[in-house]
């Protein structure tokens, strides 16, 4: 029986070495995007942004629209009351309670549309699936969506279209043919340019820094990761990209994370890239907290709202994100304005209310605009 | 709903009688008020797309509530079958698409992954003598470790057409999964009410050191039954990943107490040693029936859960109620 | 099992093994050569040190302090078996772990000499072999067959219960990692990882007197993201903060009272009333909040942030609460009523014990320890999350299994639980210190929290012979 106890103990050693072959040296850059073909931006800082999106353009008027149609019904809808249901990937967090706040504005604006909210409890692919499902059976006349995966939402959303409703995408996107439109709150590879540059302008290009992500799988944000790395490559190969942690969509995890990357660095570390709404309050607070805020710069995707505490103390410079309230609010603009046959595959732009005229890229993509800094002097103009 | 026999044969109205009484004959009424109650609500409920793209969905619950069936009449539980499902899905497309497997292939070896995770977990139960529950909540974590490591959050996708037969397809007008649901409920069921592998599980339910010295071959049978959920999980996560045409290692996630919930609202005790197939498919039923018509009658999707939690606990209390009733008079 | 109490164990030349493994440990240490380097010639492990700083290499960067570390503690040994010969199977388990530290010295070795392709050192010399040799030897004595010990000298009297084994995991993985990474060891780190947990620990307390009972709760996530909600938005609402604080104590008292009625009077299984509630809870949560995060709570609010005299107060109360539990639970007349509720409820009925009263009492307890829990929670930050993380009733169950409690009841303990919620933390913070790799992060945690199990299971079944 002693024998026994001594093997068990060798064996929980044992276990916790056989951890190390199994290391991944920190260096290593990790991209859980599916090896999807990346389309680094040029160089460059700031002002350059806009030149950068005009190339875009160019670029992408030879794509031809890639999404689909949806069934030609009996009646032609255009100008009447539609019912439209919003499916995001959950309902019950901050982000999607924004989104939400800016299809009800779209819908009261336009008056003939009446958009309801609801989406899984949790950020389930079967949930969302069902969800959607149950909303063909009972017969809207559009839905919008944020899909959970792409490609496992993809089935449900043809059926969608074949039932004659019809499918715009915000957010998250899905493969191409199963929606129609999709409203792009910001190009991955723009996002992917202003976090680098974000980081490089405050502590050089030879800075070193961690990522916390909400989790490998989250399409999203693999691909930013992946426009990170692309773009990290062609402009600051000096860059140290020390590792990236998941913490779900959770504040405490990311917190925790946050504290991880600082002790295990020390001094090494000058920056924290947080992908998540979540994750970037989060981590500025785990800076704040162990009071290294002059030598971590935190950069990420951030609600102003969440965001105003360490903006307005100074612990963070800037954060970036697209107005998720205008996203929404925008997602019933293109949904009405398909219904009324106003905006027709090969448009190369449409108009959504307060936000004016807004461009199609990538085929079949609305693009809201680029990503906006959030920063000392402008935090306190926003409120979501 | 097979009661042990009467020696005196009981005429057919007792025979109804007990029926009506019984677990699964309370439970059936409660999901008839509740269907009535929903299709007066919206009358595009009751309509047989409806019900049969419902049937599709709950398929991969109903398949794994089988096996935690047996084995939460035995007085175990099994925590890891949402894990298994995800490492199955994980193992089908990794070997398939990295491996360079021939997806026929492919399918095996996920299935027999999960088999065999399912076997794991009753080897240390059974030899070791770990608790169930213990034992599934590490490999709960282990085996969606797993998945995840072996994936390195890739997904595999783009799988042939035939490949999505099984999930997405129909035959006889019926979703194909549907099929392999009812096959598996007719067979399983059978095993459980009427062969002596059945009551081996019941008695194991009921007092297992009694049916060890009653000469049951009680690790055996344990081992079997862990295995099998291993199993049926698996097959779960090769429908699934058929339905929704890709592999991601966080499939399945918290699956596992959708499953538990059906079973115990199907009248399985937790305590082990009562509980019935039936019973256990009308708890599933009747929570995928909750959870579609009440978006249909426009509930949404948060009021839905309140509701559902709330049925749990009714229907259990009713049925305790009944129970203890009928048992005194 | 037989006992050779009193008879005198002769001294063997098998007592003197440790002394001697230490002796050619260090020797070969510090006199022999370990390598040989193309500039210096024959180098012995300091030299190499030496040469690795002015050449500024990364070789050697960790795993350098195990050896003499360990050799000194393979000496130590090797000379209490001399003194003590009876306790010599004892001794034989502790030093083959300290030859694992001298292997483990050798794996990061490996690994370093790997990763920088160590041009300087031209090949591996004498000592290299006999320390590797002196290392596995130690390692191995442990199968060599002893006379069974008197019964005070028994390993096992040192594990003889859950709490002390993973006490001791918890000493070995922070050793052994600090020696990976010694900034592990820094005290921000360890105290970081202490307070983010702490709210765990507090509610695996909690559990710990459920599950000792024989019941359940599943439903502690949703019901912390709910009395974290209902906190914050009292203390915006303009509430001071001391009642926003007590508020989840008292409706977690309610919903644990409630919980605790269904399944005492209306005899409902635990698993199935809190299986409900989860969903229910979580369901009037989303539809109360709409996902609508609780911000600009007032400066005094944060008392997680707070650190009376210089010590965190998740610390504190977590600390507080695992001693007051554990004595609570074991002198208590109510306590001790919940383990024999737990062993075997009808001797506790037999003795007059109200079953009815005693879980309802359980689980009022655990929703003020859930309540408690919550605020350590929502006054960690500036920004309250309405969604709970995900699985916390699963992170609050494991600790308290993994911390001894019997899923049966009857058995498990306040400290054993908080020392689990710990020692599962600390790994998976662990793991991110000696870089193993993200995406078998948690494949490596499931298996040690499986280690940790069979470890106690085997404690059991050797106990029970």
């Amino acid at each position: 029986m002693k024998r026994t106890l001594a093997i068990t103990l060798i064996l929980a050693l044992l276990l916790a070495l056989v951890s190390m072959p199994l290391s991944a040296d920190g260096h290593e850059r990790w991209d859980g995007a599916d090896d999807l073909a990346v389309n680094p931006l040029a160089c460059g800082m700031g002002d350059e942004m806009m030149d950068e999106g005009d190339d875009m353009e160019e670029e992408m008027e030879m794509m031809e629209y890639d999404g689909g149609m949806a069934a030609m019904g009996d009646m032609d809808m255009a100008g009447m009351d539609i019912v439209v249901v919003d499916v995001p990937k959950l309902i019950g967090i901050g982000y999607f309670a924004a989104t939400t706040l800016g299809q009800q504005q779209a819908a009261e604006e336009l008056g003939n549309v009446s958009v309801s909210t609801d989406g899984p409890t949790d950020a389930n692919i079967d949930d969302q699936i069902q969800v959607i499902d149950s909303y063909i059976t009972q017969g809207v006349d559009g839905i919008l969506f944020a899909a959970n995966d792409p490609v496992a939402i993809a089935p449900v959303l043809r059926k969608t279209l074949e039932s004659g409703i019809h499918v715009v995408g915000y957010d998250a996107n899905s493969e191409p043919d199963a929606r129609e439109w999709f409203v792009n709150q910001a190009e991955f590879n723009g996002i992917g340019k202003a976090l680098i540059d974000s980081l490089v302008s405050q502590k050089g290009a030879d800075a070193s820094f961690g990522i916390v992500t909400s989790t490998f799988t989250t399409p999203n944000q693999a691909r930013w990761v992946a426009e990170m790395w692309a773009y990290a490559d062609k402009c600051f190969s000096d860059l140290d990209w020390l590792e990236t942690l998941e913490a779900q969509e959770d504040a405490g995890l990311s917190f925790q994370q946050a504290q991880t990357l600082i002790n295990k660095y020390g001094e090494d570390l000058d920056g924290i890239i947080a992908l998540t709404s979540v994750a970037t309050p989060a981590s500025a607070d785990a800076v704040n907290q162990a009071g290294v805020c002059e030598d971590v710069a935190v950069t990420g995707l951030g609600l102003p709202n969440a965001m105003r505490p360490y903006i307005s103390s100074g612990c963070v410079q800037e954060v970036y994100l697209w107005n998720p309230v205008d996203l929404g609010y925008a997602a019933v603009y293109v949904l009405r304005a398909v219904v009324d046959g106003e905006f027709k595959p090969g448009d190369s732009s449409v108009m959504a209310g307060r936000l004016g005229e807004l461009m199609v890229v990538n085929g079949s993509e609305v693009l809201l605009g680029p990503p906006f800094a959030f920063t000392a002097e402008n935090v306190d103009d926003f409120d979501f | 709903m097979q009661e042990t026999q009467n020696p005196r044969n009981p005429t057919a109205s007792e025979k109804l009688q007990r029926l009506l009484i019984s677990q699964e004959g309370v439970l059936f009424l409660i999901m008839l008020v509740s269907v009535l109650f929903l299709a007066t609500r919206t009358d595009k409920f009751l309509t047989i797309d409806n019900l049969l793209q419902q049937g599709r969905f709950m398929t991969e619950i109903g398949l794994i509530a089988i096996p935690m069936t047996y084995i939460i009449i035995t007085g175990g539980i099994d925590l890891s079958v949402g894990s298994i499902l995800g490492l199955t899905a994980i193992v089908l497309g990794w070997t398939w698409q990295e491996l360079g497997f021939p997806l026929e292939l492919a399918i095996i070896t996920g299935i027999v992954s999960g088999t065999v995770a399912g076997f794991i977990n009753g080897l240390f139960i059974v030899r070791v003598g770990v608790p169930p529950l213990i034992m599934t909540l590490a490999t709960l974590a282990l085996y969606r470790g797993l998945a995840e490591g072996i994936s390195e959050a890739r997904s595999a996708r783009g799988y042939p057409e035939w490949f999505f037969q099984l999930g997405q397809g129909e035959f006889l007008g019926i979703p194909s999964q549907l099929w392999l649901l009812i096959v598996a409920v007719v067979i399983f069921g059978i095993i459980l009410a009427r062969t002596r592998l059945g009551r081996a599980l019941y008695a194991i339910g009921n007092n297992e050191t009694g049916a060890r010295f009653s000469g049951l071959t009680v690790n055996r049978h344990l081992l079997f039954i862990y295995a099998f959920s291993g199993f049926m999980s698996a097959v779960a996560g090769y429908i699934f990943v058929s339905r929704v045409s890709t592999t991601r290692s966080d499939m399945g996630t918290g699956i596992e107490l959708d499953v538990i919930a059906a079973v115990v609202l199907g009248g399985t005790s937790i305590f082990g040693g009562t509980g019935s197939i039936p019973g256990t498919m009308i708890g599933v039923v009747l929570i995928q029936l909750l959870k579609n018509g009440l978006v249909l009658a426009g509930v949404t999707s948060d009021a839905t859960i309140v509701v559902i939690g709330s049925v749990l606990i009714f229907a259990i209390l009713v049925n305790n109620f009944i129970q203890r009733r009928s048992g005194e008079s | 099992m037989s006992k050779a109490k009193g008879a005198p164990v002769p001294r063997r030349p098998l007592h003197f093994i440790g002394i001697v493994l230490a002796l050619v440990i260090i020797g070969a240490y510090f006199l022999l050569p370990f390598v040989i380097q193309p500039e210096r010639g024959p180098s012995t492990v300091a030299v190499l040190t030496e040469s690795k700083k002015a050449n500024e290499l990364g070789l050697f960067k960790t795993g350098l302090e195990v050896i003499p570390l360990a050799a000194l503690g393979i000496l130590l040994l090797g000379i209490w078996n001399v003194i003590a010969p009876a306790a010599e199977r004892a001794i034989s388990l502790l030093m083959s772990v300290a030859g694992l530290l001298v292997i483990v010295f050798y794996i990061n070795f490996f690994r370093d000499y790997a990763a920088d392709e160590a041009t300087f050192i031209n090949s591996l010399d004498i000592a290299f072999w006999v320390m590797l040799a002196a290392g596995v030897l130690a390692v191995l004595q442990v199968f060599i067959p002893r006379a069974a010990p008197e019964e005070r000298y028994r390993i096992t009297k040192l594990f003889g219960n859950q709490e002390s084994i993973i006490l001791f995991g918890l000493l070995l993985l922070i050793f052994l990692i600090g020696i990976a990474n010694p900034r592990f060891l820094q005290e921000r780190n360890i105290s970081d990882i202490l307070q983010g947990n702490a709210y765990i620990a507090v509610a695996a307390l909690g559990m710990t007197m459920v599950i000792v009972t024989g019941n359940i709760d599943i439903s502690v996530g949703s019901l912390i993201g709910l009395l974290a909600v209902i906190s914050g938005r009292l203390v915006v609402s303009g509430v001071p903060s001391p009642l926003a604080w007590l508020a989840p104590l008292f409706v977690g008292a309610g919903i644990g009272a409630f919980i605790g009625f269904l399944v005492a009077y209306l005899r409902i299984p635990s698993i199935v009333v809190t299986l409900g509630m989860l969903s229910i809870i979580k369901g009037i949560l989303i539809i109360w909040t709409g996902g609508e995060r609780v911000t600009d709570m007032p400066a005094d609010y944060h008392l997680s942030q707070m650190r009376p005299l210089g010590i965190p107060m998740p610390i504190i109360i977590m600390v507080a609460l695992t001693i007051a539990v554990a004595l609570w639970m074991r002198y208590s007349a109510t306590g001790r009523a919940f383990y024999a509720l737990g062993g075997n409820a009808e001797a506790a009925r037999l003795s007059g014990l109200s079953r009815r009263r005693l879980l309802m009492t359980v689980f009022t307890l655990n929703g003020v320890f859930v309540g408690v829990a919550s605020v350590m929670y929502s006054t960690q930050f500036q920004i309250i999350q309405v969604t709970p993380p995900p699985a916390l009733e699963l992170s609050v169950i494991t600790a308290s299994v993994v911390g001894g409690v019997s899923i049966l009841g009857g058995t498990g303990t306040a400290v054993g639980s908080t020392l689990a919620t710990l020692l599962l933390n600390f790994i998976r913070s662990a793991m991110i210190f000696i870089n193993v790799s993200p995406f078998w992060l948690k494949a490596v945690q499931g298996l040690l929290i499986l280690a940790t199990v069979l470890a106690d299971l085997i404690r059991r079944r050797r106990q029970r012979l």
